[in-house]
């Protein structure tokens, strides 16, 4: 080995730490560039792989109505085609947990023919493909959010835009048996939708069988363009594309003529039928209508009439009132009359009576007396006849008749034995006749008769004495008995005639009596009949005043029920008329729907799309681009710290080897010899910092960078490209500019004798600093800062590196945290001050003003409702660039324009001034303009339902997400001649409402009108996430900002402790303690750094509005926005790195011997 | 005067070079009077730099013990032995090793400023001739005026022990001489203990103790009853 390479190794590993530096900022500075430079590729590589993998579509073909097998026969026939596959998708709804999702429902690609590659064959993340019926494939990105998986199921609703379901696919549950991706779809993006909120949610995969829908809803046809193997990335493929897209489209007319004569006719004559049938409902609901009014208004007539009547009613009651009033009045007079008149009858009455009595009692006193004294004489003669009798019956009579008895006795016994005898004689007489011998006893018999003959005269006269006797008594008997009678007869007499007197007298007074009585009788019947009758007569006032409260309650009741009857009756038949006039708004709705299918098919069109208008797909090289962007100025960047770095580096090494230069110039070394050293030594550290560098930068940062772009995109596996370009660039700039730095130092002192070289360099000159003539400042330093503040005017390459490479990783840090805060506050900007919103209720059925007015009363009656707006969202075209870009994006009609603004802020972004919509044109956001290149007062083209326009731009709004075109309703209409018809309604809840937004969502989701509610803290969630991914480039970028920092400050001490051995030594001698003499050559870090991190804190706000720009999306805007925090971050890690390094060559510093400073000048 | 002011005993010094020992102190004993003009003297590698060097405290011995004013040097820490050369010690170098981004001035103070009790560096340097050129950078001095100013640092600090490594290796022959008044004015009229090491045996003469080494040894230690004023001598 030649002596002089032996120098340039040994120089090499004795000068570990320069050589390290150099190799170590070539290192990061090709590292970096050709990583994110071979970022861009690799994602485009990755992407092409993919869509070739799974043979994507070169067109997709999608007609307004469909197509049929001739259509397919004439698209396979055309001459660019390779294969077609037609295939079917619809929108459909899924509700689960009352969250409504709009499902985009494809058929299964499948091959055409055996020996061809599926078109967009889906690949299968797991389980496997649907094979039979009821089977489906889900997409991954939705499973992977949701954590849905093989084995659930998929229902979908019954109906959609008011149509069955089963119109569309056989069944309604379908059963997942895997879970794939599709090339169609490479970002999160799943494109628009008529439905809902006018976002796909995901999409699935059924076999096409399942599909029932008549004609193909569209066609997949690869073309020569993507056989051949051409990267459709690259321009051949997209001019190969656009040229077979004309033959498609010239097709397609041909096609729709031959549909239009034959299938408009039909269509066109079913529309006049509905048509006759709108205006017959029509009139028909109107009549209805009519009569319910009619009927509403004789129903007030019965009850205003029925209403006099009862007034009338009680009317005549009260008067029966009145009159029973008075009537009581009367009978209470009548009574009292009454009343009167029995009392002074009673009165009179008891006069009489009182007379009668003492009539009575004087007649009854006569009476007494003449009674007693006939009673006595009565008694008198009573007596006598008693004496009388007693004499008589108890001797007279008693004796006259014992002798007359005895008397009477003989005689009888004389009679009976004269009797006897008489008959025995007569009986012996007879039998002496018979028999002469009883002659002797008749003869005893005759004598016997003689005797008792003479006895009974003796007898007989006995006998007449005795009467005789009784005769005489019964003389003085009847004597007495005559004297009784006639005393009797007088007492009779005497007595009847008191008792006559007396009951004279009693007869008077029994009159009087019963005429007091009747009186009185009178007078109680009076009374009796008198309270009977008051009484009846106040109650029957009282009833009757009953009667009319009764009566008047009932009346009240019956007005009131009356009322109400007519006010459920005007209500019920408001609500009918909003029913009908909804019914007839549907009809009409329809026959417009009808209007607009025929319009279609009138403008049945076929649209050809190729890969460009798949969601997602442009954006995957557009992100691309803008990695590639965002690359172009790190080489800038590191190049020329590179270069600082190594001319410090490397005009130092060649100041430490003047001698040595000097000695070889003395033996003969040509210039040439002798500069190869240091171009060696210098590109040999570049060559090996740079593919250390390249190595490290494409085997981490493509793969970091796309792993945060696969938040947003679905891709297979990362393929690295190596962008050798880049590497060649920046390996070669490095290289170039090292050698170039190498060479500018020797030469400089290789111009120089030998000599002169040999000998010790005169030490630079201290000189005096401006900060001297200050003096009051200076005389204030210490040794050590006017030491720090004249080095650092003296090298200035050393301050411009050092103050480059800090300021550079101070604003690589702030660019890595702004670019996280701009993102972030999109948010914050977007949902807490443009569209101030919670909830967006997506209509059903979407119409005009006067159809949604009786929906938007219920929104307005909502409590939990601070704010609604109903508006009218959809999606529009706008094209620019002369027609040859296009941007998707939805414009936004408020159908009132003060809850518009409640909800929607149009302002201008630095004034935050309002701006006015008018009727002059449309506002539109900022980025729109940008991305347009329209400004205020252009036209900006646009394409609604298919039909081209031009509107004015009157001003530009602030807007973050996405992008918007606003106007009012009454310029729509202007423009497309139709009523805007509203779709979505924005809600702001009331505070104390937030927390159950969703259930008042789900209440609301109950109803038919609503088909979907979207919360905003679902978008914020996605936007939130896609954030987070932002911290693997923060972190890049603040670990490249970290090492730039190191290597730059670690050449610098490392140059200045070379460089300054002697001084350090030597104020070592002087008895400096470590930290003393740290501090010696620190004080220059510090300064430079603090320098540095100020510098950097603009470079900061530069460097992120330069990013910003370069990745800008064409749907977002990000606000230049960077908080105080970042900028802090920035500084403080900055200071932190300086501190490591400060930290490290503390060691260093230690280790330098005092003993160098014995040394003499080399 | 303090007798042994300053004592080496037994002291060695040995660097590994490879496989090799070296001793570059290979057992050095002497000791120097307090205000003694001592000059060291011996050919390179006699071991007189390394002598020195420990006894500024700017290197260690690996054996014996080194006391100055009475204070064993050679156990001292890092730290101590900083404090040490800081108020005990003067260094004049032989390339002076100035400060060249301070000036004349600023260089002096580099030293006052970490000393307490110091003369202030006006004085100091009025005191060594150089009041004119106060306010200049070191590269605007001359190698003599360059050396003025060493020992001005040097002296700036009031040390015990003025260190004087060749002063007069880099400087012309006159301008040496002037050095080397300098230096004995301080000794004889401050009483500064002066120790002064050499290869030049010839300014012997003007000290007042000479310590002849030889590979790492001292061969003599003589005492010079009548040092000569440096203008006498001449070589």
């Amino acid at each position: 080995m030649r002596s002089l390479h032996k120098n340039i190794i040994r120089e090499i590993t004795k000068t570990k730490s320069r050589f390290f530096s150099i190799l170590a900022i070539i290192a990061l500075s090709t590292g970096f560039f050709t990583g994110v430079k071979s970022s861009s590729p690799s994602m485009i590589a990755t992407g092409c792989k993919y869509f070739q993998d799974q043979n994507l579509m070169d067109f997709r073909l999608l007609s307004t109505v469909g197509f049929d097998d001739d259509d397919i026969r004439a698209i396979s026939e055309l001459e660019p085609t390779a294969d077609v596959m037609p295939g079917y998708f619809s929108d459909l709804i899924m509700t689960k947990d009352n969250i409504d999702t709009v499902i985009r429902v494809y058929s299964l690609p499948k091959k055409t023919d055996t020996n061809r590659k599926i078109i967009n064959e889906p690949v299968i993340e797991e389980g496997r493909l649907p094979r039979n019926r009821g089977e489906c494939a889900i997409e991954s990105y939705y499973a992977r959010i949701t954590g849905t998986k093989p084995g659930d199921t998929i229902v979908f609703n019954d109906t959609v835009q008011n149509s069955p379901t089963t119109d569309i696919v056989k069944d309604l549950e379908y059963t997942i048996t895997g879970i794939v991706s599709t090339p169609m779809y490479v970002t999160y993006q799943r494109g628009n939708t008529t439905l809902g909120d006018g976002t796909i949610s995901f999409f699935m995969m059924i076999p096409s069988e399942e599909f029932v829908i008549e004609r193909y809803t569209d066609v997949y046809v690869t073309t020569a363009a993507s056989q051949s193997g051409l990267s459709p990335m690259e321009n051949q493929y997209k001019s190969l594309i656009e040229s077979q897209s004309k033959d498609y489209e010239a097709l397609a007319d041909e096609r729709i003529r031959i549909f239009n004569d034959s299938t408009l006719k039909d269509a066109e004559k079913k529309l006049n039928d509905a048509k006759k049938e709108y205006n017959d409902k029509k009139k028909e609901t109107l009549d209805k209508i009519n009569s319910g009014e009619k009927k509403l208004h004789e129903g007030e007539n019965t009850l205003s009439k029925k209403l006099a009547e009862g007034e009338k009613a009680l009317a005549d009651a009260e008067k029966k009132i009145r009159d029973g009033k008075e009537k009581l009045k009367k009978a209470e007079k009548e009574y009292s009359d009454g009343i009167e008149a029995a009392k002074k009858k009673i009165a009179e009455g008891e006069k009489k009576y009182n007379e009668g009595n003492t009539k009575y009692i004087k007649a009854k006193n006569q009476y007494d007396t003449q009674i007693a004294a006939a009673q006595k004489k009565l008694d008198d003669a009573q007596g006598e006849y008693n004496v009388q009798y007693t004499i008589f019956y108890g001797t007279t009579k008693p004796d006259a008749e014992m002798l007359l008895n005895l008397s009477n006795s003989g005689i009888k016994l004389a009679q009976e034995l004269i009797a006897k005898l008489k008959k025995e004689i007569r009986s012996i007489e007879k039998q002496a006749d018979i028999e002469i011998e009883a002659g002797s006893g008749l003869d005893e018999l005759k004598d016997k008769l003689k005797k008792a003959e003479a006895d009974l005269e003796d007898q007989k006269k006995k006998n007449q004495e005795a009467a005789k006797k009784l005769r005489e008594g019964e003389k003085k008997l009847a004597q007495a008995k005559a004297d009784l009678a006639k005393a009797k007869k007088e007492f009779q007499a005497k007595k009847a005639q008191g008792a006559k007197q007396l009951s004279d007298a009693t007869i008077q007074l029994s009159s009087a009596k019963s005429q007091l009585d009747m009186g009185k009788l009178e007078y109680e019947t009076a009374m009796t009949t008198g309270i009977l009758k008051i009484s009846s007569a106040q109650r029957d006032i009282d009833s009757a005043a009953d009667e009319v409260k009764k009566g008047r309650e009932e009346l009240e009741k019956q007005k009131a029920s009356g009322l109400n009857t007519i006010k459920i009756s005007r209500e019920k038949l408001l609500a009918g008329k909003v029913k009908a006039k909804a019914a007839l708004d549907d009809a009409e709705k329809k026959l417009r729907d009808a209007e607009d299918k025929i319009d279609k098919l009138k403008n049945a069109k076929w649209t050809v799309s190729g890969r460009n208008d798949n969601p997602g797909y442009s954006g995957l090289e557009e992100d691309a681009q803008r990695v590639d962007n965002v690359a172009t100025v790190f080489p800038v960047f590191f190049t020329l710290v590179a270069a600082l770095v190594c001319l410090t580096s490397m005009s130092r090494m060649v100041e430490e080897r003047r001698t040595e230069i000097g000695t070889l110039k003395a033996l003969g070394y040509s210039n040439g010899a002798i500069v190869s050293k240091y171009l060696i030594y210098s590109s040999l550290a570049s060559v090996i910092g740079s593919i250390i560098g390249t190595v490290l930068g494409i085997f981490t940062l493509p793969f970091i960078i796309l792993d945060t772009y696969s938040i947003m995109y679905t891709l297979p596996k990362t393929v690295l490209v190596i962008s050798w370009t880049s590497f060649a660039f920046s390996a070669g700039l490095g290289i170039a500019c090292t050698s170039l730095v190498s060479l500018i130092s020797c030469l400089s002192e290789l111009k120089l004798q030998p000599a002169v070289l040999m000998r010790p360099k005169a030490p630079k000159p201290g000189k005096r600093i401006l900060l001297e003539s200050i003096t009051f400042l200076w005389k204030h330093m210490n040794f050590t800062s006017k030491v720090t503040a004249r080095n650092l005017f003296r090298y200035k390459a050393r301050f411009l590196m050092t103050v480059i490479g800090v300021a550079g990783c101070t604003a690589l840090i702030i660019g890595g945290l702004g670019l996280k805060d701009s993102m972030s506050v999109i948010a914050d900007l977007q949902y807490k001050e443009i569209t101030v919103f919670d909830q967006v209720y997506a209509l059903s059925d979407p119409g005009t003003s006067k159809e949604m007015e009786y929906l938007m009363s219920q929104f307005h009656g909502e409590k939990s409702f601070r704010y609604t707006s109903l508006v009218s969202q959809n999606w529009t075209t706008v094209r620019y660039n002369e027609n040859k870009s296009k941007i998707d994006l939805r414009y936004v009609i408020g159908e009132d324009q003060k809850s518009f603004r409640d909800i929607f802020t149009l302002r201008d972004r630095h004034t935050h001034e309002e701006i006015p919509l008018t009727e002059k044109g449309i506002v539109i956001n900022e980025r729109l303009s940008e991305v347009t290149g329209i400004g205020t007062g252009e036209m900006l083209n646009l394409e609604i339902d298919n039909k081209k326009y031009q509107a004015r731009v009157t001003a530009l709004t602030e807007n973050y997400a996405g992008n918007y075109i606003y106007m009012t309703p009454e310029f729509f209409k202007d423009l497309t001649g139709k009523e805007p018809l509203y779709n979505l309604v924005y809600v702001t809840l009331e505070e104390d409402a937030l927390e159950n937004g969703s259930s008042i969502a789900n209440e609301w989701m109950k109803k038919d009108e609503i088909i979907t509610v979207s919360m905003l803290a679902e978008q914020l969630e996605a936007i939130l996430s896609t954030l987070d991914s932002m911290n693997v480039i923060v972190l890049v970028l603040v670990f490249c900002a970290g090492l730039l920092a190191v290597i730059v400050l670690y050449n610098l001490t490392n140059i200045n402790i070379a460089e300054r051995v002697r001084e350090i030594a030597t104020i070592k001698v002087l008895g400096f303690y470590d930290l003393e003499t740290a501090n010696y050559i620190y004080r220059e870090n510090i300064i430079l750094s603090l320098t540095g991190a100020l510098v950097g804190l603009p470079l900061g706000s530069v460097f992120i509005t330069f990013i910003l720009k370069s990745i800008q999306m064409d749907m977002v805007m990000f606000p230049n926005h960077i908080t105080l925090t970042s900028y802090l971050a920035g500084f403080l890690l900055t200071l932190l790195f300086s501190f490591l390094v400060n930290f490290i060559m503390y060691f260093k510093i230690r280790k330098i011997s005092m003993v160098e400073s014995l040394k003499s000048i080399e | 005067m303090m007798k042994n002011f300053v004592e080496f005993n037994n002291v060695y010094k040995r660097y590994k070079m490879g496989d090799v020992t070296i001793n570059a102190a290979d057992g050095v004993n002497f000791s120097i009077d307090e205000g003694e003009f001592a000059v060291v003297v011996g050919l390179s590698g006699a071991g007189k730099t390394t002598v020195l060097n420990i006894l500024g405290g700017i290197d260690s011995c690996d054996e014996g013990t080194i006391r100055v004013g009475g204070k064993d040097i050679s156990r001292l820490s890092g730290k101590e032995l900083a404090a040490y050369r800081r108020y005990d010690i003067g260094f004049v170098f032989q390339f002076y090793n100035l400060v060249p981004n301070l000036t004349a001035k600023e260089n002096v103070e580099l030293a006052t400023q970490i000393c307490k009790d110091h003369i202030d560096a006006d004085t100091v340097l009025d005191s060594v001739g150089l009041s004119e050129r106060k306010n200049n950078f070191p590269a605007q001095l001359s190698g003599g005026e360059q050396q003025r100013v060493s020992i001005a640092r040097a002296l700036a600090k009031k040390p015990k022990l003025l260190l004087c490594d060749e002063p007069t290796g880099a400087l012309d022959y006159n301008t040496g001489k002037n050095i080397l008044k300098l230096l004995q004015t301080r000794c004889t009229e401050d009483g500064m203990t002066v120790i002064l090491i050499t290869h030049n045996s010839a300014i012997t003469p003007m000290a007042n103790r000479v310590i002849r080494m030889r590979s790492g040894k001292v061969i003599s230690n003589t005492i010079n009853q009548n040092p000569l004023p440096i203008e006498s001598i001449e070589w």
